[in-house]
């Protein structure tokens, strides 16, 4: 492991930043899983991929939105703090840097998607037992949910580092992310400007195709992790250039 | 040690460092003085490879700074006093530096000891005084042991102790055949403390010569430095 990773991995645990969003997100997804899994008509939940993309699939979203903040902070924090002042001196190859910066968030950011993904499924599938609904997930959903949110969070943990390399002040950069994941995306989903099913191709969509949510409107799952790792790699290669081209305040 | 050529940075109209050549000899202390907005900020964010100059170059130990290898081991610098993160402790801010340049993490512990800081480096950033921030820095700079040391007003918030430790510090740094270049507005302070001076205005170098002459005939550096730089006020 290189250095600059080792070092970037110590920022994170000797911060508690990262804490404080993993509690966010834990309390987030239960809240928000419990809440629809008691107001959900029993009729749209009775099959697998319905209960994918009503109730278990919010542990990919919120996994792939708080590694994105988690991503995106590493450097905002830095540079809201000065801190990547003395970064840059100890190791003036910016680009190494970011690098790492999106090695330990993406290793993070998987660890975020994997329990955001155990969350969901535990709160979901209690709430539904309540209800006397069964829970009809076969081994491969499960499978799906687990390693599809670890690798859409690990993804989103990637583009978050890239975002926020690229807008630099940290109260834009998070919320840029946020309102997209919730709100902009949900906006476009389906038809934009008459073209159909341009909505599936946004980077959100692609996470939460790749957990296997709604099958029939989104990407299939390996379609949608190839699309989201393509996002990943260009808002890394935009942050890298952005950050070794400008200047260092 | 260090050589900048014909360096200039322009900012849209304003030209904050223009057409600046100086270089600086081992062993030896330089003041680097100027009125506020003079350009001596962003001379050292050049030098350090923060910045790109728009014209001419910097070099540290004849090469770009981004290309040292092994910065931390040849140079130490500070430019902010508060360049840390509130929520994290002094110690581990020191480690995580310590762990990006290689460093063994028992010279985390010795810079610590060196800047009195032992007592409190596993307080949060965010107790720490003025002064101890300072120090803190400093540490950082030195936690690679370089032979070149770059201070951007390092006696900003100091008590009077702490500055007569810091300029005791610098001298013993620089007797051992180190180098620093140490910018700063207290004229009275930098006096007791360097061996050269470097007075820059307007982001022109207007002066560069050992202290002693400067100061020949009788004149203080106060009363050399108003001379140069008369009719403006910072």
């Amino acid at each position: 492991m290189s250095a600059a990773l080792r070092a970037e991995l110590f920022k994170q645990r000797s911060s508690r930043t990262g804490v404080g969003l993993f509690v966010a997100m834990l309390g987030l997804v239960a809240f928000v899983v419990l809440l629809h899994g008691l107001g959900v008509d029993a009729g749209t939940v009775d099959g697998a991929s319905k209960q994918v993309t009503m109730l278990f699939g919010w542990g990919t979203v919120f996994g792939a939105l708080f590694a994105a903040l988690l991503g995106a902070m590493s450097i905002t924090s830095e540079i809201r703090h000065g801190t990547i002042r003395p970064t840059f001196l100890v190791n003036p190859r910016r680009r190494e840097v970011v690098a790492a910066k999106v090695w330990a968030s993406m290793l993070i950011g998987a660890g975020f998607g994997l329990v955001a993904a155990a969350i969901a499924m535990g709160v979901g599938a209690a709430t539904l037992r309540a209800r006397g609904i069964d829970v009809l997930l076969g081994t491969g959903d499960y499978a799906l949910l687990f390693a599809g949110g670890a690798a859409a969070a690990a993804l989103w943990a990637a583009i978050g580092v890239g975002v926020g390399a690229v807008v630099r002040n940290q109260v834009p950069a998070l919320t840029g992310v946020c309102v997209w994941l919730l709100f902009v995306e949900n906006l476009l989903v389906g038809d934009i400007a008459g073209v159909a099913g341009v909505g599936r191709l946004l980077p959100g969509a692609a996470a939460k195709a790749i957990s296997g949510q709604d099958p029939d409107v989104l990407l299939a799952p390996t379609v949608g992790l190839v699309l989201l790792a393509f996002y990943a790699a260009a808002a890394v290669v935009a942050g890298s250039l952005a950050t070794s081209r400008r200047d260092v305040a | 040690m260090v050589s900048v050529q014909r360096l200039t940075k322009r900012y849209g109209d304003v030209m904050a460092v223009d057409d600046l050549t100086f270089s600086l000899e081992a062993g030896t202390i330089t003041g680097f003085l100027g009125p506020n907005g003079a350009g001596k900020t962003t001379t050292l964010r050049l030098l350090l490879g923060l910045a790109e100059p728009t014209d001419g170059e910097a070099l540290v130990l004849g090469r770009r700074y981004r290309e040292l290898d092994q910065p931390a081991q040849r140079v130490g610098a500070v430019l902010e006093s508060n360049d840390f993160d509130p929520g994290r402790s002094g110690g581990d801010h020191l480690r995580a530096l310590a762990i990006a340049a290689e460093i063994p993490s028992s010279r985390v512990d010795e810079v610590l000891e060196l800047v009195e800081l032992a007592g409190t480096a596993d307080r949060r950033v965010k107790t720490y005084s003025l002064g101890m921030r300072q120090r803190l820095g400093l540490a950082a700079a030195l936690l690679g042991n370089p032979g070149l040391l770059i201070l951007d007003e390092p006696a900003n918030g100091l008590d009077p102790a702490g500055v007569h430790w810091l300029r005791s510090f610098l001298r013993s740094f620089a007797d051992g055949g180190r180098t620093v270049l140490v910018s700063s507005h207290l004229l009275a302070e930098v006096a007791q403390a360097v061996d050269g001076v470097m007075i820059i205005d307007r982001g022109r170098l207007v002066a560069a010569a050992p202290l002693d002459e400067l100061t020949g005939g009788g004149r203080t550096l106060e009363q050399v430095y108003l001379g140069l730089i008369a009719g403006r006020t910072s």
